[in-house]
């Protein structure tokens, strides 16, 4: 048997905290009444809750071990796939954005059927769950992988052992429950990162005769502090290719296509509250990111190069993650980092697993079933969904393990399923004229012509920048310009040689109508005056189904008319949205400071009766 | 430390990244999704202006302590 790494206490550490996670999340189960509830939390959160929830989904199990390992070999630029996702944020914040939370579609599937036809939208249903499922199975082994050192469980059980845990929390809690128990796993991820940063400057503080930051910076090579890696070599870690594959493919996947994080900014109460919480995510939290999962590779670096002799020199690359947490930190400390492992691992997996059930719900459930289900058959349904998925995905485990590493696993997965889906969104939001035979076209032939240049490299030479040719291998990052280049060429090419679809059929689906978009989700005229926000204690009005009561003054104050719509949360705004409601303004009444609420509504809000309100018009 | 590795990658990504970005603030503004005439908007446009300027900083900034390391 393998030797187990760490001691009693670190496997005591890792347990408690998996049990605090499931406790915390299955806490949140009671937030989640409806599929709007299970799916988006009801849209109701503040951005600072959505954007530090973010953080969790953003760096997955295998973001450390990954990162560290080219941070260990490269220096700086390992963080080049967190520094270049601002280039599309114009596009995202005032396209995108704005488009999935008002035109109410439930799945990205679904936006593709009303901007193109029912086979769009089954087209990309299968390559988006094929994506996101995969990508599940390799979170699953890359913890599984790190734990069963641990434990010296067997791999199969220990994989078992987490879709269990994480089954157990979100069964019943859903978004909110994903939401709030990735609020909590943020923090510890960044606190361990920043701790394992701390652990490293004072181990080499104590190991040579400068001061800790000195002996870090000056232990680094300049090749080492360059943030971009050299332009075109090596071929398996150079600038232009990572540019073209995550820059771009990545970057436009992520901010277009990740049903994950799409949901999560649904889950914000407004549509300002989402850009904020984009803004906030790229601006602040991903370079923070970069440094946490990072910064073990280049302690490492530092120590290999001022302290020889602690790590071996013919080290593993990918076992730098493991060795240089456990030179750095004490028995306990060591339980805690895996522990923020383990974080990383649920909060992508929670995520995914959610935003794939999603996904099944809508846009395979609801358009088969004939009759219309209630909101318990359907949430009943939804978590089912969840468990189903985890079941597939725990099953794909043995074929990624078959691969040579977790990261050709996932390299080949990324370019395999994301370019043609990138060039059908990118395109239906951004060109009106692209048709549903040109989206289709781009599904099936630019995936052939993907799999053609898979087995015939030389189809990729010319957009190889000078990049080597590796013998049997390929191109690894630089093969996603071409799949790019295919795919906009089949699209563009049959969008010329295909029949327009109707105008009115793209009606709040493309750029070009975001500005209409108010209107139409309102269903009249948008109220933009600038009114006051006020606070209010609220009372039950039996007969109120959906609309609230406020007195006229109130309604007043916040230049609101009956119709417009209003957001209801609890005064204390530390809670971020999580007691809330959107609603109507109804029929005002002359009680001022009072507002009338359905019975529906206030358990739907969890309002408690104690607690003031504060209301704002939103449109 | 040559051009290849130290200037080519920061002219390349602010060049190919740029256009996206601009091509992308154009496109907003011309379809009125982003309007000029609103407070929050003019806002929220210096904000994405901040972010592009941020990061070639940062870049930039420790391109030039590699350089001079």
């Amino acid at each position: 048997m393998e030797q187990m790494l760490g001691t009693g206490l670190d496997r005591a550490v890792i347990l408690f905290y998996f049990a605090i996670v499931m406790g915390f999340g299955a806490y949140f189960g009671k937030y989640s009444k409806t599929t709007t509830d299970y799916f988006f939390g009801g849209r109701r959160f503040s951005w600072w809750l959505i954007t530090i929830s973010i953080v969790a989904t953003g760096i997955g199990s295998h973001s450390f071990v990954k990162y560290t390992t080219k941070a260990y070999q490269y220096g700086f630029s390992s963080t080049m796939t967190y520094m270049n996702d601002w280039f599309f944020m114009p596009l995202f914040m005032f396209g995108w954005l704005p488009i999935i939370y008002y035109s109410k579609v439930r799945s990205i599937p679904e936006y593709f059927e009303r901007r193109f036809n029912p086979t769009a939208r089954y087209l990309a249903t299968f390559m988006i769950l094929l994506y996101m499922i995969g990508y599940i199975a390799i979170q699953f082994l890359t913890l599984a992988t790190a734990l069963y050192k641990i434990y010296g469980i067997p791999l199969m059980l220990t994989v078992l052992l987490i879709a269990l845990a994480t089954t157990i929390y979100m069964h019943y809690g859903g978004q909110t429950s994903v939401i709030f128990t990735d609020l909590i796993q943020g923090f510890v991820l960044i606190f361990a990162g920043v701790l394992l940063f701390f652990l490293g400057i004072q181990f080499l503080g104590m190991n040579t005769d400068m001061s800790g930051f000195k002996a870090f910076w000056t232990f680094l090579s300049p090749e080492n502090k360059l943030p971009l890696a050299n332009f075109n070599s090596p071929p398996d870690f150079n600038f232009v290719g990572i540019f073209w594959q995550d820059g771009i493919a990545g970057s436009i996947g992520f901010l277009f296509l990740n049903q994950g994080l799409i949901m999560r900014f649904m889950a914000a109460k407004s549509v300002d509250e989402g850009r904020k919480a984009a803004a906030f995510n790229v601006l602040i939290i991903l370079p923070i990111s970069a440094i946490v999962v990072s910064n073990a590779g280049w302690i490492g670096r530092a120590i290999a190069n001022g302290v020889p002799g602690i790590i071996p020199e013919n080290v593993v690359a990918n076992d730098v993650f493991v060795i240089v947490t456990n030179i750095i930190s004490s028995p306990g400390v060591f339980g805690f980092i895996i522990a923020a492992l383990c974080a990383a691992l649920m909060s992508t997996a929670d995520t995914l697993v959610n935003a794939s059930s999603a996904i099944i719900v809508n846009d395979i459930y609801r358009p088969l079933t004939k009759k219309s289900k209630s909101e318990e058959e359907q949430l009943h349904f939804a978590r089912m969904a969840s468990i189903i998925v985890k079941i597939i995905a725990v099953i794909l485990v043995p074929f990624f393990n078959s691969f040579d590493s977790i990261y050709e696993a996932h390299g080949w997965f990324h370019s395999t399923f994301t370019p043609p889906l990138v060039v059908a969104v990118f395109m239906g939001i951004f060109w009106k004229r692209f048709t549903s035979a040109a989206v289709i076209a781009t599904f099936i032939f630019g995936a052939f012509l993907m799999i053609l240049g898979q087995f015939n490299p030389e189809l990729i030479s010319p957009f190889s920048h000078g990049i080597e040719l590796r013998p049997g291998r390929g191109y690894s990052y630089i093969g996603a310009l071409y799949n790019l280049v295919v795919c906009a060429g089949v699209g563009i090419l049959v969008t010329l040689f295909s029949k327009p679809d109707q105008d009115n059929k793209l009606d709040g689906l493309t750029v070009f109508d975001v500005h209409k978009l108010k209107f139409l989700y309102k269903g009249s005229e948008p109220n933009e005056t600038k009114g006051s926000d006020i606070i209010v204690d609220w009372k039950e009005d039996k007969k109120l189904k959906d609309g609230v009561r406020f007195s006229q003054n109130d309604m007043k104050k916040m230049k609101a008319s009956q119709g417009d719509l209003v957001y209801l949360q609890d005064a204390r705004l530390w809670l971020g949205g999580l007691k809330s409601i959107h609603s109507v303004f109804e029929k005002p009444h002359n009680e001022d400071g009072v507002v009338y609420i359905g019975s529906k509504q206030i358990d739907h809000g969890q309002f408690i009766k104690k607690n003031s309100l504060k209301a704002e018009k939103e449109m | 430390m040559t051009f290849q590795e130290t200037w080519l990658p920061f002219i390349y990504l602010y060049g190919a990244g740029g256009l996206a970005f601009f091509l992308g603030l154009i496109l907003i503004i011309k379809t009125k999704a982003l309007r000029l005439d609103y407070f929050k908007h003019k806002k929220w446009l210096g904000v994405l202006l901040y972010g592009l300027f941020f990061y070639m900083f940062i870049h930039s900034m420790f391109i030039f302590l590699a350089i001079n390391s």
